[in-house]
């Protein structure tokens, strides 16, 4: 019969207490071991050390060992950054070695309303350094490299108007020549053949962006986009331009100044609001309210501010309406009249321009160049199309289309390429329906441009 | 007497009127106390004043039932602490892992408990399900209980397959995505059902809110209730099964002609009859210290382990839960993924018929094998052919969940883990 | 076998091994009880903090009493002096508004003069002072964890 005495199990009884009290008190080490803690010892030392008078050693000695944090609920946003970063605000440590440094630059940002990541980006909950610093697995942003920080102004603010990021407007004017809006759809224009890019920069590194731009099929296999052939600055910089379009959208205070008060944006919003349908500038345009050519030189800058927030309180019976401009719209707008005598791109207003230039315009503008090459002059490799497998040139369309064929044919697209080879894949680049895309005055415009593209020389028409 | 001090301290109190409220017994000292420390605690009193020495053989039994039990019990007490920071939303739910993880004292270690504890408890209650088929365990008078636990196994996947939602990260989205899409396949309820799960026809806020739910109250509501009867089974089943000897019948004895040492003999309460066991005196040990004490060293062993694991390995949490970006390949959890894998060569077959034959045979087994022979021994040499047809299943469902596991891929193609590592792993 | 018979747990041996095993299993059971209040006791806050800056001393001006909507706090300067009031009312937590020159709780109808003294109503005691400090950043940086008397001045 088996023995039921019990005491040969007491010693198992104490190695298994044992056990369970060894490893709760292993969990509570590992539980209070944080990397943060050596941080902020560091930093009291520090403060210790500097401090001048003995009451001000004794304020450093109580300083708390504890987790700092700004809560940014309109960012959905918790950055605990300077947990361990304790001196981004004070000058004094101006050179410091990281993680002890001073960070320039908070006047427009403080630290409490705007945080870390937003423009650095990283792990903003995180509190180890590998962590929070992002490059981890399972954790979507890293932090920025600093040559790309300036994508990070291009999240909010508009990316040609800021003259703190040049290389950002850089980037935007490479993405609009380069046609890239022929196939992709930024903030809703664009065409359908390529992926939308509103949240591209959120997801993509700028490793995998460059490796992208520089051979497509490679970062993603199967790729139909061409290759880019792009200089060096220009890829950077559109790799840049790419990696601020993260689809971050903050409201209310964020929001403020999406429109910098400077006299590009006030360029645009002079064209894009319809002023000189009412006003005119160097004898073109609408003749209802005054010219604006020496507005700049009658009205001070407060006196149109002013105008803009209430044209009524400043002249009183005016009939220009209340267009409800924002604070910073109103700021561009007085810059722009202010220096617009110097501003020869001024005059280039739409209604000024003939159907050819806005035409050529609208080509620009929604990417054709993308396909079907700069100028129209073609040359995008499309394999296995019968126009010698390429996207084909339009410097001739003027010989086989009318304006009513060329229209239908922008207005619909050609879905089914004809195919060289019929053994071979169909050819994967296509012309997708443009209508409700690009509005009906815009194809009259490019319509005229492709038609002009005939060489001189030749007979245009049939 | 020179008992020592801490226990006569203890004795002390005990004697006291406060004492003596709460405890009623003190240190039992003789055998009268032994069963009344049984009998009078709430705690102790599901089980016998006296148990069959057979019951206590750890060989026999392995203690997988009671470890499934200390499994839920610390997944009660985990929880409920996780309940305290934990929101059921989509903005915040993800956020509050990594706060866990950050910010909060013990937040790591209690999330990791709660997870390790899940998949072992998982893993228990099958392997305590084979252990008493192999036993033979189910057979009269048992078959109910036996359908109880079959229960309970789909209780305890239900309440594993809740939870995995509530972190709300990728693994967590997909492999619900994955689970949900796999019930949809029941044939005229499935999509119904699915979309009932859901909340909708996608994973998302609704589906949080509602596997929440499941989750925290209804399941584990359920899971307590089982449980309770489950246990008591047991003890009206007559104990754990053990193996018939010579001169231990089992016969029908009116309630009421019971031994006057049972308690409930003794008050004639309950009327009809009931299975008399284990009525040779010789057999049986006192619950009080024997069972008890061996109940205490399994549970410190379990809780150890849990700890360990812990402590030392970090429970999975990926990026935040992104339904346009599913990973390849996207897998439910491990104890799916044998469906899964069945679903990939028929829906129909792997989605609807297997599982639901799996479960109606488990549930209908003792009322279909009614021979009383070879029970309470394992791999009794009378039941060769019901053992090997079971050890069949259990064998095709290890293979098809180690294939599901670890060697798909991408597009659930064939990879051989030591040559690529699965593109979906647990843990670190 | 008799089974009847106590264990004799007065062996020493057995003795020290249960003595053993009991103090490791309380002490792992307390520690871990420990471990979940402390589990409990939150280590960051998302509410407003206690410590928040202020602005520019420049942002108010001269002879006002400024109301922070997040903070619920008065900024009272008066010349180049900057004191912080506590707009929450001593009597059960409500917010005081502005009332004349000093404040009123809609809550029970306490009402304190422009010094925060309970002029009437159940308040016990007057409404607190913060203390105000110059971040190094130059911005007012009240602390809301550090009660002062109505006579100290943060001077610019």
């Amino acid at each position: 019969m088996t023995d039921f005495s019990l005491a040969k199990y007491y010693a198992w009884f104490t190695a298994l207490g044992l056990l369970v009290g060894g490893l709760v008190i292993a969990g509570y080490y590992r539980d209070d071991y944080r990397e943060w803690k050596d941080y902020q010892r560091k930093y009291i030392k520090e403060e210790i050390h500097r401090a001048p008078t003995p009451q001000a050693k004794m304020l450093a000695e109580r300083i708390p060992v504890e987790i700092r944090q700004a809560v940014l609920p309109d960012l959905h946003r918790v950055d605990r950054c300077t947990t361990c970063h304790l001196t981004v605000e004070d000058p004094s440590y101006g050179g410091y070695p990281q993680p002890l440094s001073y960070h320039p630059l908070h006047e427009q940002h403080p630290f409490e309303r705007f945080g870390c990541t937003i423009c650095h980006r990283g792990q903003g909950r995180a509190t180890t350094a590998v962590d929070a610093h992002g490059s981890v697995p399972h954790w979507d942003e890293p932090m920025l490299p600093m040559q790309y920080i300036q994508a990070s102004c291009g999240q909010c603010h508009e990316a040609a108007d800021n003259p703190a990021a040049p290389e950002l407007a850089q980037g935007e004017q490479v993405f609009e020549n380069s046609g890239c809006r022929g196939c992709h759809k930024l903030g809703g224009t664009g065409g359908i053949i390529g992926p939308e890019l509103d949240k591209v920069g959120a997801r993509r590194s700028p490793e995998w962006l460059k490796k992208h731009f520089i051979a497509p099929a490679s970062a993603t296999p199967g790729s139909i986009m061409p290759p880019q052939k792009l200089s060096e600055t220009n890829l950077e910089a559109i790799v840049l331009f790419m990696l601020s379009q993260t689809g971050e959208s903050a409201s209310g205070y964020y929001s403020s100044m999406k429109v910098l008060p400077n006299t590009r944006e006030g360029l645009h919003l002079f064209r894009s609001r319809g002023c000189y349908g009412c006003h005119s500038v160097n004898g073109q345009g609408g003749k209802v309210g005054p010219p604006l050519d020496d507005v700049g030189l009658r009205r001070a800058p407060e006196w149109m501010i002013q105008h803009f927030r209430d044209p009524q309180s400043v002249t009183p019976g005016s009939v220009m309406p209340k267009f409800g401009f924002t604070e910073s719209e109103a700021r561009a707008l007085t810059d722009f009249l202010i220096h617009m005598r110097e501003q020869a791109v001024a005059l280039s207003l739409p209604s000024l321009m003939s159907p050819v230039e806005r035409g050529k315009e609208v080509f620009r503008k929604y990417g054709c160049a993308g396909c079907h090459g700069p100028d129209a002059k073609g040359g995008i490799p499309n394999p296995n199309s019968k126009t010698a497998e390429q996207v084909p040139g339009l410097l001739h369309v003027a010989d086989g289309y009318t304006v009513v064929q060329l229209k239908a044919r922008i207005n619909l697209g050609q879905h089914e390429i004809p195919a060289l080879d019929p053994k071979r894949p169909p050819p994967p680049l296509y012309m997708p329906a443009w209508s409700g895309t690009i509005k009906d005055a815009e194809v009259d415009d490019l319509v005229s441009y492709l038609i002009s593209l005939k060489p001189k020389g030749e007979d245009v028409g049939f | 007497m020179n008992a020592p001090a801490p226990k006569r301290l203890w004795q002390r109190f005990t004697r006291t009127r406060v004492g003596r409220s709460i405890f009623r017994v003190g240190l039992p000292e003789s055998n009268l106390e032994r069963s009344q420390a049984m009998v009078s605690s709430f705690l102790l009193h599901v089980q016998p004043a006296k148990v069959h020495r057979h019951a206590l053989r750890a060989s026999y039994s392995l203690g997988l039932g009671l470890i499934s039990l200390y499994l839920f019990c610390i997944l009660c007490g985990t929880g409920v602490l996780l309940m305290f920071y934990y929101v059921p939303s989509t903005d915040k739910a993800y956020d509050i892992m990594k706060d866990l993880q950050f910010v909060v004292s013990a937040g790591l270690v209690i999330r990791n408990m709660h997870r390790w504890a899940a998949h072992l408890m998982v893993l228990f209650v099958m392997l305590h399900m084979c252990r008493v088929f192999y036993t033979g365990a189910y057979k009269n008078p048992r078959e109910f209980n036996w359908v109880l636990g079959v229960g309970l196994l789909l209780v305890t996947l239900g309440l594993s397959f809740t939870g995995y939602l509530l972190p709300w990260d990728q693994l967590a989205f997909w492999a619900i995505t994955v689970g949900t899409s796999i019930a949809g396949y029941a044939p005229v309820v499935g999509e119904k059902l699915k979309y009932l799960m859901l909340g909708g026809h996608i994973v998302g806020q609704d589906s949080l809110t509602r596997f929440y739910a499941l989750h925290v109250i209804v399941l584990p509501a359920i899971a307590v209730l089982m449980i309770s009867v489950h246990l008591f089974r047991v003890r009206k089943d007559g104990g754990l099964s053990r193996p018939d000897e010579p001169g231990d019948v089992v016969e029908q004895i009116p309630l009421g002609q019971l031994p006057a040492n049972k308690s409930y003999g003794l008050m004639e309460l309950a009327r009809g009859t009931t299975p008399q066991v284990g009525k040779n005196p010789e057999d049986e040990v006192f619950s009080w210290p024997h069972l008890v004490f061996r109940e205490l060293l399994l549970f410190l062993l379990v809780t150890a382990v849990v700890l360990f694991l812990a402590i030392f390995w970090n429970a999975p949490l990926e990026e935040i839960a992104n339904a346009v970006h599913p990973p390849n390949p996207a897998k439910a959890p491990w104890y799916f993924l044998g469906l899964q894998e069945l679903v990939s060569y028929s829906a129909f077959w792997g989605g609807v018929v297997v599982p639901g034959l799996l479960v109606t045979a488990l549930a209908l087994l003792p009322y279909i094998d009614r021979k009383r022979h070879g029970v309470g021994r394992w791999f009794a040499r009378e039941r060769v052919v019901a053992n090997t047809i079971f050890s069949v299943c259990v064998a095709i469902a290890v293979i098809f969940t180690v294939i599901g596991s670890l060697f798909r891929g991408p597009n659930w193609s064939w990879v051989e883990p030591w040559k690529n590592p699965p593109a979906v792993t647990e843990g670190h | 076998m008799n089974d009847s018979a106590p264990d004799k747990v007065t062996s020493r041996r057995g003795f020290f091994q249960l003595a053993f095993g009991w103090l490791a299993a309380i002490f792992a059971a307390t520690a871990s009880a420990a471990g979940a209040v402390r589990f409990l006791v939150p280590n960051v806050l998302f509410e407003p903090d206690q410590r928040f800056k202020a602005g520019k001393p420049d942002d108010y001006l001269d002879g006002a009493v400024t109301f922070l909507d997040d903070e619920r706090v008065f900024i009272v300067r008066k010349g180049n002096t900057f004191r912080c009031l506590s707009a929450i009312c001593t009597h059960l937590g409500c917010t005081v508004n502005r009332a004349g020159q000093g404040f009123h709780c809609p809550c029970h109808g306490s009402v304190f003069d422009d010094q925060g003294v309970v002029k009437s109503g159940p308040a016990p005691r007057p409404l607190d002072w913060f203390s105000v400090s110059l971040s190094k950043d130059n911005r007012l940086l009240v602390d809301k964890g550090r009660r002062v008397t109505d006579d100290k001045y943060l001077v610019i």
